[in-house]
């Protein structure tokens, strides 16, 4: 093992630590709901940062997946009385299903197209949960139930969600780090050159699709029991589009951008009142600021610093290829 | 049977026709080029070879097998590789990264390998980096391996892009315009690598503006102009054929 | 014939918005998700001068037109100018976002966020039913719209030089066109078409903050319904949506309007996918 693999070990061990003692440390109730919050938040965000950015289909409709989750966890575990584990890994399953069935016409759409398209997912599944109402509650809603013990109590519901996040983080991970993540970019910024290489574009844009679906299912169901009680207005468009901004915000191509801008996001409106009053006008101006000055995202900002504080010197070397190594290199992995 | 082949293709664009009934072979262990005036039909050709225009008339053969309908990825998996006019390379990248994107034909097609990092997965990872990293040093490119690929120079791209298709392991080679840009010193150096995918028995196809490096390059040569084929021999023949040179090459 | 009428009416807000689509389109390749909140913009600052100022219908459609062509010239100088010319295609998708999102909520913290009725702009009482002004004014207002935007483009200088940018704008460019300027004008006409709608069909809408994203994606189904770049497609698009949507409100009730709209889109899409009048794209490689 190398000392930087070594150190980015040690680095993740200590997070998880942090995370997993979180309920030990905070200051009072209040925040480690919202840490709570902040990880079912995640779990959505982490999924849908695969398709927003890694493989750049901007959907702007995830809160209607959020809310298919909870409707679905609300619906089994609370008036089938299905065990809440089923009814979790069986939202995670609704939500693979709906990102299926809203990607395979979708997907193969043009970017604006593709974003009106989610966006109309998302008040299509908004007008019929309050059409619904023998099935959803209407608009009175619905009791969410929470989870038996142990995660019934605040510190043990933190605890399940922020499992359930760091392993969505985990998985997620591999994806970016693989050949696939490589893939997904090239989908992202040269959509020409994946072709050329053989990378099966529509194929991997619903795959990751679907997966940022099945995450959406989990974080609903997380969601709804977290609210104890959800109706229509609890999933409000503007809240899939804070989903979206927190993405663009922290920076495509990357997981510790967009989950340094999940956590600001939420965070900062609680923290700071004036611009809780502001409400989801502060979502719009920060984002609008970041498209203008940093469409790379706030991530990129960080990188950018760093390398103006120990400048390199690039030298551009005359590429000269070594005839003999490169005939003897090809020759031999054609032999294969 | 184990030549890329366009039969006799036609390719129309609206009222346009870009080409028409012309046939290109090409086969294994040997560079064609591919030469005429602008708007001459060239890129087309390239771009029906590697499937990003598909033909209206006529059939692309690949190996005995018909592709003429079949997508990019599908001849790409099937070792058709090639390069752009401009380069097209993922700039917030490495140079590795983005040699090692070449490598597809070795990737599963599956998600959940890569989404549970099955160690199968990283095995091939890892064989991948050790590939690329071989590679973009023999073709020169070792002392960038690390850098941004946004911050090469138009060289550096250039014989980036060539280090990526060779990455798919491909059996031939499509190559538009790849001396468009380099200095006397890099077209020749391009042309030592050309000639060691030509030794190692990769078939590439060089659609150039730049007749002197065609000809001393090419096995063969072929001639298009207005989407017709003008000539095809040998560099020789093409050279003194009194059409070529009155269409294109000039007195 | 209630239905029928309602339905035209809807249909001719849908079409206008539409048509400001295509305008801002023509000259900068960009769907701005802005477009539905000009409408509102105007729907919501007649509202204000008229009821809220007292001042005279006149003036407040007055205060809608210079609302609307201020905002679209916004627009451009903010969410579009700087981005366009870079190469990544989301940027413009992401700053119109932003600057719609910041109407929209700026819109609601000013003005609050429920419905205001929209005042009589023409004396009449209410039971005139069919011959209401509210279904007949956002069906002329979209007519002379659309017959002044087509004389423009036909009879004068700068009608034509949005034709020739609509077409190439490398080319308009190299002509020596301030491409800059024309682009900044098409966002203002926009804007003065998006007002002018939304301020004529404001007693059928209300003067209400979240009606921009609605017509956004109303008035984009027109729009890939009737085909991008037409302004005929734009005004069938539009009475094609505001039709199928009155009467299938009559026919299964109004519940489902977003998912039946969505359908047509669907349907459009799967079958002819550049829409009725709308011209095939060549692939660009």
């Amino acid at each position: 093992m190398t000392s930087s693999s070594l150190r980015s070990l040690a680095g993740t061990l200590v997070a998880i630590a942090a995370v997993a003692t979180l309920p030990w440390w905070v200051a009072d109730q209040y925040q480690l709901h919202l840490a709570a919050l902040i990880a079912v938040y995640w779990v959505l965000i982490c999924g849908l940062n695969l398709v927003v950015g890694f493989s750049g289909q901007l959907s702007i409709g995830h809160v209607g997946l959020l809310a298919i989750g909870a409707y679905g966890f609300a619906i089994l575990a609370g008036r089938y009385e299905w065990s809440p584990y089923l009814s979790l890994l069986a939202c995670g399953a609704i939500g693979g299903l709906c990102g299926f069935l809203l990607g395979l016409p979708s997907l193969r759409l043009p970017g604006f197209y593709f974003a009106m398209a989610t966006m109309a997912f998302a008040l299509i599944v908004a007008e019929l949960t309050l059409a619904l109402g023998d099935f959803t509650g209407g608009g009175v809603g619905l009791a969410v139930p929470p989870f038996p013990e142990p995660f019934a109590s605040p510190e043990g519901f933190y605890l399940l969600a922020a499992g359930a996040a760091i392993l969505i983080t985990w998985l997620t991970r591999n994806v970016a780090q693989s050949q696939w993540g490589r893939g997904l970019i090239a989908i992202r910024d040269n959509p020409v050159a994946a072709e050329s290489v053989g990378v099966p574009v529509f194929r991997m844009k619903l795959l990751v699709f679907v997966v940022s679906g099945m995450s959406a299912g989990l974080a609903g169901a997380l969601f709804g029991s977290l609210q104890s009680y959800i109706t229509p207005d609890t999933f409000v468009f503007e809240l899939g589009l804070f989903f979206f901004v927190c993405i663009i915000i922290g920076g495509r191509g990357s997981i510790y951008g967009p989950l340094f801008g999940t956590i600001v996001l939420t965070a900062l409106p609680e923290m700071v009142a004036p611009l809780a009053k502001l409400g989801n006008l502060f979502y719009g101006l920060a984002l609008l600021a970041v498209v203008l000055l940093v469409p790379e995202g706030i991530g990129r900002v960080f990188e950018v610093l760093s390398a103006r504080l120990r400048p390199r010197k690039l030298e551009h070397g005359a590429v000269e290829p070594d005839a003999r190594r490169l005939a003897e290199l090809l020759r031999e992995e054609r032999s294969r | 049977m184990s030549a890329l082949a366009a039969t006799s293709v036609t390719k129309r664009f609206g009222g346009l026709t870009a080409l028409e009934g012309v046939s290109v072979e090409l086969r294994p262990g040997e560079v064609h080029g591919l030469i005429g005036p602008n708007g001459s039909g060239k890129t087309t050709m390239l771009n029906l070879l590697s499937g990003f225009y598909q033909a209206d008339e006529g059939k692309v053969v690949l190996r005995g097998e018909d592709l003429t309908r079949a997508s990019v990825q599908r001849r790409a998996r099937a070792g058709v590789a090639r390069t752009f006019q401009k380069p097209r390379l993922l700039g917030t990248l490495t140079v590795l990264e983005n040699a090692m994107l070449g490598s597809w034909r070795e990737t599963p097609r599956r998600l959940l390998p890569s989404l549970l990092s099955w160690p199968g997965i990283r095995g091939d990872e890892k064989r991948n980096r050790a590939r690329a990293a071989a590679l973009l040093e023999s073709l020169g490119l070792g002392y960038a391996i690390g850098r941004q690929a946004n911050l090469l120079e138009h060289a550096e791209k250039r014989f980036l892009e060539i280090a990526r298709a060779l990455m798919l392991r491909p059996d031939f080679v499509l190559l538009d315009e790849p001396a468009g840009g380099l200095t006397g010193p890099e077209i020749e150096r391009l042309g030592i690598v050309i000639r060691a995918l030509r030794d190692a028995g990769i078939g590439v196809l060089l659609v150039e503006h730049h007749t002197e490096f065609v000809f001393g390059l090419c096995d063969r040569v072929t001639t298009l102009n207005l989407g017709r084929l003008l000539c095809h021999g040998t560099p020789a023949q093409v050279r003194n054929d009194p059409e070529v040179i009155r269409v294109y090459l000039g007195a | 014939m209630i239905v029928l009428v309602s339905g035209l009416a809807a249909g001719a807000l849908f079409a206008a918005t539409a048509l400001a689509y295509n305008v801002m389109f023509s000259t900068s390749k960009v769907l701005s998700v802005t477009t539905g909140h000009i409408a509102m913009l105007g729907g919501v600052f007649g509202a204000y001068v008229i009821t809220g100022l007292g001042l005279s219908p006149w003036l407040g459609l007055l205060a809608a037109i210079l609302v609307g062509g201020l905002f679209g010239y916004l627009t451009d100088v903010i969410a579009i100018r700087r981005v366009v010319s870079r190469s990544d295609e989301h940027l413009w998708l992401l700053s119109t976002l932003a600057l719609a999102t910041i109407v929209q909520q700026g819109v609601g913290l000013w003005w609050g966020t429920e419905p205001r009725p929209f005042p009589r702009l023409i004396p009449q009482d209410f039971s005139a039913g069919l011959a209401d002004q509210k279904y007949w004014l956002p069906i002329i207002a979209t007519g002379l719209l659309a017959i002044g935007l087509e004389l423009f483009y036909r009879r004068t200088l700068y009608g034509k030089l949005f034709v020739a940018m609509s077409e190439d704008t490398f080319a308009a460019r190299a002509r020596g066109i301030e491409t800059d300027r024309i682009r900044a004008l098409s966002y203002v006409i926009a804007g003065v078409i998006g007002a002018v709608a939304g301020f004529a069909a404001g007693q059928l809408t209300f003067a209400f903050f979240a009606l921009g994203l609605t017509l956004t994606l109303n008035g984009f189904i027109a729009l890939a319904v009737g085909g991008l770049g037409s302004n005929v497609g734009a005004l069938v698009g539009g009475a094609a949506l505001g039709l199928l949507n009155a009467f299938s409100a009559n026919a299964i009730g109004g519940e489902y309007q977003n998912t039946v709209s969505v359908g047509l889109l669907m349907a459009v899409l799967l079958l002819k996918p550049e829409g009725l009048f709308g011209a095939r794209n060549v692939r660009p490689v």
